[in-house]
């Protein structure tokens, strides 16, 4: 579970959800741009930060309504071809705010929906990570979520790690007598 | 309001790099502390005479502004936390003196806490006669060839002193020779 100083987790709950008030609050007009008053109606739908509506939800003072992300396009998105569907950019922290999402609204899919995405994008993932190169970064990696790019950067450094300990250097003495040198294409 | 500016504040410190920090940002600090105070303001005016009991508009909407004081709060908490962790990280992989960038980028109270961290390693390592600090990666061999890089002069070693003048080549203890290889003014000379 990420901690209080995460900071990972900290920006993860700055995402914006879209919510409808079953109360009415004062003195909090700043929520809510179309509002005269300094106040916000009771079924009023507002966008708020998903650290608010998480804690306002709890005391059942508002409902989540399910953010775009997690609806019908994308699901209709991530069924045609999963490993092409851009969350880097859109939704940097799909996986996390999915699993924090999930207790809240009633929606009983979203659990395997993320599951099956994953596992979608996880076998192309899988193998590009292997065959990258340390320095070039292959447009692929700018649509992995904040999760995924860093699974991809533990096996990037670790096929490098790998590589180095192939040609590593075992002290010995070199020899002068050149012999027959076997080529390893190893670059 | 409502936080915004304290995720800022983190987005411009998760965007450095692993191990090095942007400048302190002092302004956005203090317009986090200002907007808690805001916050604090209107609670106290919506709490003001009320029964707590009774869960009202104006119940709720204190209650928005204590959550926004808590996770302001929060943010500027792993905002320090995260500076104090890459600034003891320093000690270890710069050294007992911060190049000039790096403490340009400190504020007063992050220099003090550098300098009170690096007091305590020192009685530490005193007490244990053993510095710590030298030997990250294990060696392979305790001598190593260096190249001198800048100007450092007369430097005394063990039992005998040497003359450390740029580009020249030494063969030196590798416990000797990390602090400056650490600091850039050798490197190392691989054959």
């Amino acid at each position: 579970m990420p901690g209080y100083y995460d900071i990972s987790d900290i920006l993860m709950e700055d995402e914006a959800v879209s919510v409808v008030f079953h109360v009415g609050a004062n003195g909090v007009g700043l929520l809510d741009p179309g509002t005269e008053t300094n106040s916000v109606e009771k079924g009023a739908k507002i966008d708020l930060p998903f650290w608010l509506a998480h804690e306002l939800c709890r005391r059942r003072a508002v409902s989540i309504t399910i953010p775009s992300c997690f609806g019908q396009k994308m699901k209709k998105d991530v069924q045609a071809d999963a490993a092409c569907v851009d969350l880097g950019t859109r939704y940097p922290y799909f996986y996390e705010f999915g699993c924090k999402l999930f207790p809240l609204v009633g929606d009983k899919s979203i659990g395997p929906f993320l599951r099956h995405t994953f596992a979608n994008r996880y076998k192309e993932m899988l193998s590009k990570s292997h065959t990258a190169s340390l320095n070039a970064i292959p447009k692929f990696v700018l649509r992995l979520s904040k999760e995924e790019y860093q699974l991809f950067e533990a096996a990037r450094s670790s096929m490098v790690e790998f590589k180095k300990w192939r040609v590593r250097d075992l002290g010995l003495m070199k020899t002068t007598i050149v012999g027959h040198k076997r080529k390893t294409d190893l670059h | 309001m409502y936080a915004r500016r304290a995720a800022q504040l983190l987005q411009e410190l998760s965007s450095c790099e692993e191990g090095q920090l942007p400048p302190y940002n002092g302004d956005k600090f203090d317009q986090v502390i200002r907007e808690c105070e805001e916050h604090s303001r209107q609670f106290q005016s919506l709490i003001r005479d009320k029964d707590i009991e009774t869960k009202n508009e104006d119940h709720y909407g204190s209650f928005i502004h204590h959550l926004s004081i808590i996770r302001n709060k929060r943010c500027l908490m792993a905002y320090m936390y995260k500076r104090a962790e890459v600034i003891q990280s320093y000690r270890w992989n710069v050294g007992r003196v911060l190049p000039r960038e790096i403490q340009d980028k400190l504020n007063f109270s992050e220099q003090e806490y550098f300098k009170d961290y690096c007091g305590v390693i020192d009685s530490y390592m005193k007490d244990l006669d053993l510095d710590l600090t030298v030997d990250m990666v294990p060696p392979k061999d305790p001598y190593i060839r260096v190249r001198v890089l800048s100007e450092i002069g007369e430097v005394s070693l063990g039992d005998h002193a040497v003359s450390l003048t740029k580009d020249s080549f030494h063969f030196l203890r590798r416990t000797d020779a990390e602090p400056f290889i650490s600091q850039g003014l050798m490197e190392e000379f691989v054959e």
